[in-house]
């Protein structure tokens, strides 16, 4: 990142806390309503101190890094098999779809009574809300395999499994990174969403303690750190993967 | 009996929901070791014909012979070059020369040494390492072909593979081609639109006709190596190509 463009970035966000603490300062609105930037500051720092943040956070990735594996796995063979099978595509390609606009919190009630309040109902509703973008994407990278790529592969003597695993997944693989990046927004959405629910450790349960308590600056500290993890997730996990991929791939 | 024999093949295309009668029958032998380019109008049906001798099409009727045995599927005893090189752009140069290799379970010491000698002999080993972006068409070219050799197949198919080369790297390949050839004594089946290349490189040239295509005439190119464009003795070569082509226009 260009020195000029990190300089803009940290302006602006002051510029943000100090906006926030002049309209604090105004005592418009009471500081259980409207906390100030230190009292959230504050939160945190208690948070960190006595290691509940960490925990919290340790717990939601725990569960995403779970939900998005399956998500990923399952997303991948399913896609390849709808992109390589007509009637697979014809049949659960248009159900994929469907599914796909069911926001990850609806399956929310269908988890608790499956499994009930438990770390397999929160990664359910993870990796349901994930898979079908990674499907979708691994579809939509097969079918555009330049068809040489497969046909030179054959004529080498490539078959079945080796076909899958040394051209179909390499040759979709940018498209399935978008997959991958959509997959780990939903699953992180799902994550969160479903600890709100559910109530049973992470930062989702953080954040619904913060509204029982009546603890606005802890409400918004929790909404602060899951920002910064998708920030830092994108940015550094998913960017860097993109990048190292289109450079190899001779995309870009 | 010839290395790869095509009896009596006919395809036909889907044009406008109607079947079109591309391929009419065309009968093929080529003996091993022999250097066959193919030539034709465009819309004949050479690039198909020589999919199905690589397996990779299935013919309506007829069929392909190697060695005598009936051909079903495609497979490394024919190995196909790609007009577009058809490189997978996730592997390094060394990489996609190994491909078929690794497919085919050689242990990768093996693979390598086999890599290096076709690496040496495309004067691909600084680009070992690279990646097919890194490289210009003319390069890429040359990875395809080192890929098909190392297969060491029965016969190579080559589909146009200098159609998109600038002249002087084609002048180039061509006489590179011809000393590939000599070294490794393959038979070669090569389909070009370019009739002064189809008489630098074929032993023998055999013309398709208009569709339905069939072989409309077979000539044998008995000149010295390694042959150059620009050599003028090739001309009457090229005349009575030309003229075979010209004999039938479009019906």
């Amino acid at each position: 990142m260009k020195a000029n463009l990190l300089g803009k970035k940290i302006a602006f966000y002051v510029l943000i806390i100090i906006v926030w603490q002049v309209i604090d300062s105004a005592e418009i609105w009471p500081d259980n309503i409207f906390p100030s930037p230190i009292e959230v500051g504050e939160d945190l720092l208690y948070g960190i101190s006595d290691g509940s943040l960490f925990y919290g956070i340790g717990t939601s990735m725990w569960r995403l890094v779970i939900g998005l594996s399956i998500a990923i796995g399952g997303g991948m063979l399913l896609g390849i098999f709808m992109a390589r099978v007509e009637t697979v595509n014809q049949t659960i390609g248009s159900l994929v779809l469907g599914l796909q606009s069911i926001p990850s919190v609806a399956w929310v009630p269908l988890a608790i009574l499956w499994f009930g309040l438990s770390d397999s109902g929160i990664i359910f509703v993870t990796a349901i809300g994930a898979i079908f973008a990674v499907t979708i994407n691994t579809y939509t990278g097969v079918k555009n395999i330049d068809p040489s790529f497969i046909e030179a592969a054959r004529n080498m003597g490539a078959k079945g499994g080796q076909l899958i695993t040394t051209i179909l997944i390499p040759a979709a693989f940018p498209y399935m990174i978008s997959g991958f990046k959509q997959g780990w927004a939903f699953a992180w959405r799902g994550v969160i969403g479903a600890e709100l629910l559910f109530s049973f450790l992470g930062l989702g349960f953080l954040l619904n303690v913060g509204r029982q308590l009546n603890d606005v600056s802890q409400v918004i500290a929790m909404m602060l750190v899951i920002m910064g993890i998708g920030i830092l997730i994108d940015g550094f996990v998913f960017k860097k993967l993109e990048d190292k991929v289109m450079t190899k791939w001779g995309l870009r | 009996m010839g290395k790869i024999e095509a009896k009596n093949i006919i395809k036909y295309f889907q044009h406008d929901g109607k079947p079109l009668k591309a391929i009419g029958g065309v009968n093929l032998t080529v003996d091993d070791g022999e250097f066959v380019c193919i030539v034709g109008p465009s819309g004949c049906g050479k690039s198909t014909f020589l999919r199905i001798l690589a397996g990779l099409e299935k013919p309506d009727d007829g069929e392909v012979l190697l060695d005598g045995k009936k051909l079903v599927n495609t497979g490394p005893d024919r190995i196909m070059v790609f007009q577009e090189g058809a490189l997978f752009p996730w592997l390094t140069v060394e990489d996609n020369v190994e491909y078929g290799l690794k497919v085919a379970g050689i242990p990768e010491n093996e693979r390598h040494d086999i890599s290096k000698r076709y690496l040496d002999m495309m004067q691909l080993s600084q680009f070992a390492n690279s990646y097919t972006y890194q490289l210009s068409t003319g390069m890429k070219q040359r990875v395809a072909i080192a890929r098909a050799l190392v297969m060491d197949p029965d016969v190579l198919l080559m589909d146009e593979p200098f159609a998109a080369l600038d002249s002087q790297t084609r002048d180039l390949l061509l006489v590179e081609m011809q000393m590939i050839w000599q070294k490794t004594k393959k038979t070669i089946i090569f389909v070009t639109h370019n009739v002064p290349e189809a008489a630098v490189l074929g032993s023998r040239v055999a013309v398709f006709s208009h569709r339905p295509s069939v072989v409309k005439k077979s000539l044998d190119i008995d000149y010295k190596r390694p042959r150059v464009a620009e050599d003028e003795n090739l001309g009457k070569f090229e005349k009575q190509i030309l003229a075979a082509l010209r004999h039938q226009g479009p019906k």
